[in-house]
């Protein structure tokens, strides 16, 4: 696992699973807030039209009183009464005259009892007319209905009711429509006479609140229509007559009190209550808060997923480069050192700065190896050109003109410090060839003349063990290759032959021809150009060869007559600045 | 003696040449506020209209129509021309509900409605309560005395009528128009009474010469005040 998803991960999960745990609590706590809220409102609500339908009803008993005082009301009850008295009760007729004769008075009293009765009824019809009530009616003190008059479309009609005795206050059914009653006495002397009872047709949506009217149980009018009664009903079983009850219907949360309109009458029973959906009252606001907290949540969950991510990269950083560098050293075996504060966090420097130490102290010990070898092989290079007085500082010169012609040749940075070193050690494989040989005066015979020709490749066997000489070898092996390829040890062409090469074999020659030998003294430098521009195309390089005629005599007697032969000035040529000043630190 | 007798004889003969008063009943504004249900049937009420605005009656000739009209005068005081009237009760109403009838005469109250109905009155010329009784049978009353009697009926609050019982035979009501006829009033100085229920009783005094008719004219109510509503003649 990657730093920085570990980083992310144990950052983000803990606050995530937290920010989650905790936006849901308050979520549900809001939420319940509110609609306990909203319940209690709604109780609220219905307690006040609960209280205002019985003031309502306290109200109507009062002005139903001043009705029932109407005194040709009065004088029609007792109309009736008088006619009713003198009702022929269970007269036991004898004879057929008899029969006849009170068949005929029935007749007679059964108009009168009639017309008295059409007369109550009309008052009733009035009474109703004028007092907008739907339904009106008298009935005797034993409950015995008189006379009753039903509004009609366009006008009233008299109805005969039989066992019927309304309640003080409650609902019946007449003609298929339910009407809501009220009873008062008539009263005469203080003494009850008959009673009033006037209603108006009951509407159940009048109600501020959806409300059930309930007969016996089972619902007779509902202002919802979505739920069936059959559900009500048993939802509103177990609620206690006169109490507040919380029913569940449909996984729904309801509210229902009584709403002050229950009527029991003998058996039967009326009781209307208020039946609100809480949780639909509740319903938008609660959506509206969950759509929100599950956004705020998200955004929440969002941010803390951004800064996460960006706080992991931040701390992974510093330690990726740091890793990546170190990819980089191990793949190339440099030890490049950490740039100055990366990420600029405290542990992160001091672990580059422990690394750039150390690099830098590899670094410096490699160095002093290859510069202990090279000056170790470049002393042997001088002691070998001091084997000969004619050869004495050969190959410091045949360094410093190889690196005058690179120069020309716009060689620069490390390539020319191959080189320069490379042309100090070029002839090192003479190391192994006969001082007799090497040093004889006079022509070799074609076997001596083979073992010099050796020397490229000693000298190539001497280095090619030796690790940070690997660049040298070229020079060394190949500083005698031809053009044509009449050279040796290969007998490479052209540019099979190293660059580098070529530019040794160049300043080779030029110093061999300048220089003395026994046999010969050494030419002047417009011959020596001379002889080397005849060998171009066949044994130089001709573009090694003008570049190196270019730079001009003058240049080249500095270089040939700044020659100090000491072992500093050799290192001088090899070495890097920064080598000096270590070693000069070291002094 | 002699002269008394002869004086008699004069006046009868004065009676039997007296002359008409012929009289107007000026009314230009309504004086009766009144709401009547158009009767449509046995139960079958209309909705209440105000009486005139239908324009099918006349509120002023109603108003006209229901001013009574007698005179007073000693001359004439004995002079009875008994009636026999009759008070309807239909529709819930007593129909005509002003009658005019000289002292001692006889109003039968036959009830018509299907319905019972009841006639009292509490007047102090003549109280009675004649009980309820139902549709097809009648009372009668009997009225000695001049003065007015209102009638109502106990059952519906709302029938009344008045019966003007003038001291005379020379009482009658205004026509439609206002205009009224007492025929053969003789010779002599009276006071002519106008009374309307709402406006009040209005008097005037003509003389009456031998064979000369006289005219008259009641403007009721006396004064028109600023916030009465003016209807126009018809």
């Amino acid at each position: 696992m990657r730093f920085a998803t570990r980083t992310f991960l144990s950052s983000f999960v803990p606050f995530a699973i937290l920010l989650a745990v905790s936006f849901w609590a308050i979520r549900v706590s809001v939420i319940s807030t509110v609609r306990d809220g909203l319940r209690a409102s709604v109780r609220d609500n219905q307690v006040a039209l609960a209280r205002e339908q019985a003031r309502n009803q306290a109200r109507d008993r009062k002005w139903l009183q001043g009705v029932a005082e109407s005194s040709t009301l009065k004088a029609g009850l007792q109309l009736l009464y008088t006619e009713r008295v003198g009702a022929p009760a269970n007269q036991s007729r004898k004879s057929v005259e008899e029969q006849a004769h009170n068949a005929v008075l029935d007749l007679a009293y059964s108009t009168a009892q009639d017309q008295a009765r059409n007369t109550v009824q009309d008052q009733l019809s009035e009474i109703c007319d004028s007092l907008g009530f739907d339904f009106i009616m008298v009935s005797s003190v034993r409950g015995e209905p008189l006379a009753a008059v039903l509004r009609n479309a366009g006008g009233f009609t008299p109805i005969k009711f039989f066992h019927l005795q309304p309640p003080e206050h409650g609902f019946f059914s007449a003609d298929n429509r339910l009407y809501e009653v009220t009873s008062v006495p008539v009263q005469e002397a203080g003494a009850q006479v008959a009673t009033l009872t006037v209603g108006g047709l009951f509407d159940i949506s009048r109600f501020g609140v959806p409300a059930v009217l309930l007969h016996n149980g089972s619902v007779i009018a509902a202002a919802m229509r979505d739920v069936a009664p059959g559900q009500i009903e048993k939802a509103l079983a177990a609620c206690g007559a006169g109490r507040e009850c919380q029913p569940r219907i449909q996984d729904q949360t309801y509210l229902s009190l009584p709403l002050g309109l229950t009527a029991v009458a003998g058996e039967d029973s009326y009781v209307l209550r208020s039946l609100q959906n809480v949780d639909a009252a509740s319903a938008p606001l609660q959506a509206v808060l969950r759509k929100l907290f599950l956004v705020a949540g998200l955004a929440a969950l969002a941010a803390m997923f951004g800064i996460s991510a960006l706080s992991s990269r931040s701390i992974a950083r510093p330690l990726a480069e740091v890793a990546a560098h170190l990819r980089h050293s191990a793949m190339t075996g440099d030890l490049p050192e950490f740039p100055e504060n990366p990420g600029g966090v405290q542990e992160i420097r001091d672990l580059t700065r422990g690394f750039n130490f150390a690099a830098k102290a590899v670094r410096e010990g490699r160095e002093r190896l290859t510069l202990a070898y090279v000056q170790f092989v470049g002393s042997l290079a001088q002691a070998l050109d001091a084997r000969d007085a004619y050869t004495a500082g050969h190959s410091r010169r045949v360094s410093e003109y190889s690196c005058a012609i690179a120069k020309a040749l716009k060689i620069s940075g490390q390539e020319l410090e191959t080189i320069r070193t490379g042309a100090l050690l070029h002839d090192l494989g003479k190391i192994g060839i006969s001082d007799l040989v090497l040093q004889k005066p006079g022509r070799l015979t074609p076997e001596e003349n083979e073992l010099i020709q050796q020397h490229p490749v000693i000298g190539k066997r001497i280095l090619e063990n030796v690790q940070g000489l690997e660049s040298y070898l070229d020079i060394v092996e190949l500083h005698h290759e031809n053009l044509d390829g009449s050279g040796y040890p290969h007998g490479l062409k052209g540019e099979e032959t190293p660059l580098d090469a070529r530019i040794v074999k160049v300043a080779d020659a030029y110093d061999a021809i300048t220089s003395d030998r026994p046999y010969r003294r050494g030419k002047s430098h417009a011959d020596a150009i001379a002889i080397l521009r005849k060998a171009c195309g066949t044994e130089m390089d001709p573009a090694v060869v003008e570049a190196f005629a270019a730079l001009g005599d003058q240049q080249k007697q500095h270089i040939a007559l700044a020659g100090d032969q000491s072992l500093r000035s050799l290192s001088q040529a090899v070495a890097s600045p920064e080598l000096d000043r270590v070693r000069e630190g070291q002094r | 003696m002699w002269i008394r007798l002869v004086s008699g004889v004069l006046l009868g003969s004065a009676l039997l040449a007296g002359a008409d008063i012929h009289g107007t009943i000026v009314i230009q504004r309504r004086l009766t506020r009144r709401n009547v249900t158009a009767s449509a049937g046995m139960y079958q009420r209309g909705v209440a209209v105000e009486l005139g605005a239908d324009g099918e009656e006349d509120a002023l000739a109603f108003e006209r129509s229901h001013v009574a009209i007698y005179v007073e005068g000693a001359s004439v005081a004995a002079d009875p021309g008994v009636v026999k009237a009759s008070i309807e009760q239909r529709d819930r109403r007593f129909a005509p509900d002003l009658v005019v009838i000289p002292a001692g005469s006889a109003i039968s109250f036959p009830n018509f409605d299907p319905i019972f109905h009841n006639v009292f009155s509490l007047s102090k010329v003549k109280s009675f309560d004649l009980g309820n009784y139902p549709n097809g049978q009648s009372r009668t009353v009997t009225f000695p005395s001049p003065g007015l009697v209102a009638v109502y009926c106990h059952l519906h609050s709302n029938m009344s009528a008045t019966i003007v019982v003038a001291p005379n035979r020379w009482a009658t009501k205004a026509d439609g128009k206002g205009g009224f006829t007492l025929a053969d009033v003789p010779a002599g100085t009276y006071s002519v009474v106008a009374w309307h229920k709402t406006a009040g009783t209005f008097r005037k005094t003509i003389v009456i010469g031998d064979k000369k008719d006289a005219e008259l004219s009641f403007t009721l109510p006396y004064v028109v005040t600023k916030d009465s509503e003016p209807i126009a003649h018809r």
